[in-house]
């Protein structure tokens, strides 16, 4: 008789409980990206495709949550990013906002993420003020960041006898703070700047400034720039024989779709930094495949980190069990011990920056590639640790 | 050696002679649009997007149909030219009797469906395009490494801007266009066919956008927003110069280029309003531009 | 109908006309047979060029009858007007500015054989052929630049020409020559429409005027019955 009660005590526990699983947990993530502006190819709907992948791989339905996946256009613009951001918080009932490229915008969106308690998993955006000046509890910078692209290239060709650098930089704020991180890198490391020249932005012929570089006897000059302008920079270079005549490029802010658009012909020879490349290891082949599949070309770093950083919030939400506590989910990340598919060893420093490690790459000669997207060879990787900045005081929300 | 303002000879030939190159695609474009206003009396907003057009269809003659870059220069222009003749037909034709202001408003939306298209199915990184095998490599000029590329640039441009000029200014057939500039009613009266002459005009002046498309394509970005950002500097130029003057908008493409080409070295930063202060300048001592006739 | 059509070269039968909305012409009626001359006299402002610009097809919104050869008109654009050989040397001349002289000349298109040779041309205008290399035909001493508007039509091959008020503003030698050149085209078998206010120059070269008033064909004077219709003619004229 007891026995037989506590049998369907349990029985019946279980019966009420086994749905409660299956379905109690609802998530509302957002993706917001450019997905029509210059930044469309490095986030936009490869983002997109990347968060449906992570949800699909988490099996969020097995695992008692009901995942649903929202994006809009912040076409680059700090207002229109606000608004959307507000609207999706106070109306759609949004959870996590994801990628955001821009740093404007994202800088926008983390406050507004803090203020209702959300989560902020950012991929697109490099400013290190994400994890410094404006810090925020709720914000997890997961692919990269200025200072780390400036310490592993900076590093690097300092280090492999760059000792003289040149800047060719994008007359704005961004363009401004990457040569800066870069200089203090290739100084820390013994090298010099011995020029620069500030570049109108956006600007397409760059001949004449390739041209100072040249006569400033710099081994390295520093693209300060992004997007359209480095790929035209470099395809100039080429066409100079900048290269040739024994300069190094050093592109400081670039994707593999920019490389994919400038082919290995012109290419060819450039460093850069990266925190993920689709033919690294199995693993990340098989998932590049994957997104190949879904989404017509190879993941640059920023979507394959929408994938891991949504991977890893998922994860949080499932021990925590509700999606609503935005703090407590980041919380949770910066206690896990995350071993990620596409990025290693991940840990959530308590600033929010995750730390992985970064990977200095060389552009394939055309003898070298393979196929299309055969576009990189690992020269060297270097420890989260190492590549990102030290945490700030005043960012360490584990003491408050 | 003397040095001027601390920058030795060699150093400003060199970028002298970068000026010219850019200058170049000015001189082609501006004058695509001074042919096209001087006879339609239309701003045709949609010439940087059929210039972007041009490269592309380079690329795609490319990795389509395997058609390489020296047929390309002929057929991406060709191709480009049958398009504008198809706007020209559809849609310009309509707006004749209109103010100017509707064929602005047309061309622009124009251009900003066409960039749309192409940023929809080409993304917007851009593509690759290589400089022809015959021209790749360069001369050591002792003041400068000149590509063999750029300096073909300066040829083609140079030739394409001279054989318009003379068809324009020295056959029978740029007599009718003179007249027709002046006084359509009056020339179709005498029996020409007026409004062939100007969708042929139209389709020329957006074959010469392509051309210059195509020259670009092996040194800048193939990408859908090419055109957007080049055209506006050749607007400048083509005020700068005086609307519809041929020989204003070659002349004045050069020298443009070449003046910020030195801007480039001197104040980099003011490269890219140097060409809008000299506009502003010319508005206000010469409105109808440096070459204008006085109406 | 007792008259052979065949001598008939134009006929104009209640032509009306309008700029967009303004109604200009009322109802107007000639012909001109094959080698006349024939004026339409009137007022400034009866509606003269009008009717040059009407059958020419350049007064786009027109209706009634203009039969030029057998061939209606009145549904033809200019440039069709002009390859059935008709040719027009309008009001205000249209000399091209962007054009020099012998480019100005050269410039009406070749509609059928039998237009006068280059030669002839500078045979009856020996001022053009000095100034032919001209850079700008604009540049041209008003006499000048009608005989250049004249030249240019005669070399094209139409037989039929309509020419708007040659005289207007012209010292009297070079009314003088133009006359002599009218009448010479006359004996080339040219046939001439002539729109006139001069009335003593008009009679000194026509067949036959019309008179125009109103947007209307009010008179015909035969040019051998001028005489005893002055008194008339004053009145139409209010000279
Ligand atoms: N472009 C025009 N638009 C409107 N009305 C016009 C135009 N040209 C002429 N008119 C009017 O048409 C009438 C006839 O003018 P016109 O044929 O030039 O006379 P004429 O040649 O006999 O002096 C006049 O009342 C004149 O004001
Ligand atoms: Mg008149």
């Amino acid at each position: 008789m007891t026995k037989n009660l506590v049998i369907s005590t349990a029985v019946f526990a279980a019966m009420t409980a086994a749905p409660a699983l299956a379905q109690d947990i609802s998530v509302k993530l957002g993706v917001l990206n450019d997905r029509s502006g210059v930044y469309a190819d490095l986030s936009g709907e490869g983002s997109v495709v990347a968060a449906r992948m992570a949800v699909e791989d988490f099996k969020a339905a097995e695992n008692g949550m009901n995942v649903e996946i929202i994006s809009a256009d912040h076409q680059n613009k700090p207002d229109i990013g606000s608004n959307i951001t507000r609207q999706w918080y106070d109306v759609d009932g949004v959870n996590a906002i994801l990628d955001v490229p821009t740093s404007s915008v994202a800088l926008a969106v983390a406050d507004i993420t803090a203020e209702n308690n959300g989560v902020f998993l950012i991929s697109g955006a490099g400013s290190t003020a994400l994890t410094r000046e404006q810090c925020r509890p709720t914000s997890v910078h997961w692919t990269y960041d200025t200072a780390s692209l400036a310490n592993g290239t900076g590093a690097a060709l300092t280090n492999a006898g760059g000792k003289k650098w040149f800047f060719m930089t994008a007359d704005y704020a961004f363009g401004h703070s990457l040569e800066e991180n870069t200089s203090a890198v290739v100084e820390a490391n013994g090298g010099e700047v011995v020029g620069q020249v500030n570049v109108p932005f956006p600007n397409q012929d760059f001949s004449s400034f390739l041209l100072q570089a040249q006569g400033s006897g710099a081994d390295v000059i520093g693209l300060a720039n992004a997007g359209g302008d480095t790929v035209n920079s470099i395809k100039q270079a080429s066409e100079f024989g900048i290269t040739q005549a024994g300069q190094k490029l050093a592109a400081l802010l670039m994707f593999t779709n920019d490389v994919h658009a400038l082919g290995v012909q012109t290419a060819q020879g450039l460093s850069l930094t990266e925190a993920f490349y689709w033919d690294q290891n199995d693993e990340t082949r098989a998932w590049s495949d994957r997104f190949m599949e879904a989404h017509g070309s190879m993941p640059n770093m920023v979507q394959a980190g929408v994938y891991s950083s949504t991977m890893a919030y998922l994860a949080a939400v499932k021990e925590l069990g509700s999606a609503e506590d935005g703090k407590a989910i980041v919380d949770k990340m910066k206690a896990m011990d995350i071993e990620d598919p596409l990025f290693g060893k991940v840990t959530v420093r308590a600033d929010g920056r995750a730390l992985h490690d970064m990977y200095l790459f060389e552009v394939k000669t055309p003898d070298e590639s393979t196929g299309e997207w055969d576009l990189y060879k690992e020269i060297s990787s270097i420890s989260g640790e190492e590549a990102f900045l030290p945490m700030l005081e005043e960012c360490d929300f584990s003491k408050k | 050696m003397f040095e001027l303002l601390g920058v030795p000879p060699q150093v400003l030939l060199g970028q002298l002679l970068l000026g010219l190159i850019n200058g170049s695609f000015y001189a082609v474009l501006s004058l695509g649009l001074a042919v096209i206003f001087g006879l339609l009396n239309i701003i045709n907003f949609a010439h940087g997007a059929l210039y972007m057009a041009g490269a592309f269809v380079a690329w795609m003659l490319l990795n389509y149909l395997g058609i390489g870059y020296w047929p390309a220069l002929f057929v991406a222009p060709l191709i480009v030219g049958v398009f504008g003749v198809v706007i020209e037909r559809t849609m310009l034709s309509r707006l004749y009797h209109l103010d100017h202001l509707y064929g602005l408003l047309l061309t622009f939306g124009l251009a900003l469906i066409i960039q749309g298209l192409f940023r929809n199915y080409y993304g917007i990184s851009g593509l690759p395009y290589q400089i022809p095998a015959v021209l790749s490599g360069g001369q050591n000029l002792g003041f400068m490494f000149l590509p063999n590329y750029r300096a073909w640039v300066v040829v083609a441009s140079v030739l394409v801007c001279f054989a318009t000029w003379f068809a324009i200014e020295k056959t029978r057939l740029g007599a009718y266009l003179r007249a027709a500039t002046e006084n359509p009613t009056l020339v179709g009266a005498f029996g020409v066919n007026v409004p062939l002459m100007v969708m042929l005009t139209y389709g020329f002046g957006v074959a010469l956008a392509g051309f210059a498309g195509v020259l670009a394509a092996p040194i800048y970005s193939v990408n859908p927003t090419m055109g957007e950002q080049l055209i506006i500097v050749v607007f400048a130029v083509v005020v700068i110069g005086g609307m519809g003057s041929i020989m204003g908008a070659i002349v004045t493409g050069y020298m443009l280029g070449i003046v910020e080409g030195l801007t480039r070295v001197f104040y980099p930063e003011g490269s890219a309003v140097v060409i809008f202060v000299i506009m502003a300048i010319v508005l206000m001592i010469k409105p109808e531009g440096l070459f204008g006739r006085t109406a | 109908m007792t008259e052979p059509l065949s001598n008939v070269l134009l006929k104009v039968q209640d032509l009306r006309g309008w700029y967009d909305e303004s109604h200009v012409l009322h109802g107007i009626d000639f012909e001109v047979r094959q080698g006349e001359v024939v004026t339409l006299l009137g007022r400034n402002g009866a509606g003269k060029t009008s009717t040059l610009l009407a059958i020419m097809g350049i007064l786009a919104k027109r209706a009634g009858s203009i039969t030029f050869n057998g061939t209606e008109m009145i549904s033809l654009q200019p440039r069709q007007i002009a390859r059935l050989g008709m040719a027009l040397c309008p009001e205000e001349r249209g000399i091209f500015s962007s054009l020099s002289v012998e480019e100005n000349l050269m410039l009406p298109p070749r509609i059928a054989d039998g237009g006068l040779s280059v030669e002839r041309i500078y045979d009856l205008f020996p001022n053009l052929y000095e100034r032919r290399k001209s850079s700008q035909g604009t540049k041209l001493s008003g006499g000048e630049q009608q005989m250049l508007a004249i030249a240019r039509i005669l070399r094209t091959g139409a037989k039929f020409l309509l020419l708007d008020e040659p005289t207007e503003g012209l010292a009297p030698v070079i009314v003088q020559q133009i006359g002599h050149t009218i009448k010479a085209l006359k004996d080339e078998g040219f046939t001439i429409v002539l729109v006139e206010q001069n009335f003593r120059f008009a009679a000194s070269v026509a067949d036959r005027h019309y008179v125009v008033d109103q947007g209307k064909v009010v008179d015909m004077i035969p040019n051998d019955q001028l005489e005893e219709n002055a008194q008339k003619l004053h009145d139409y004229l209010g000279v």
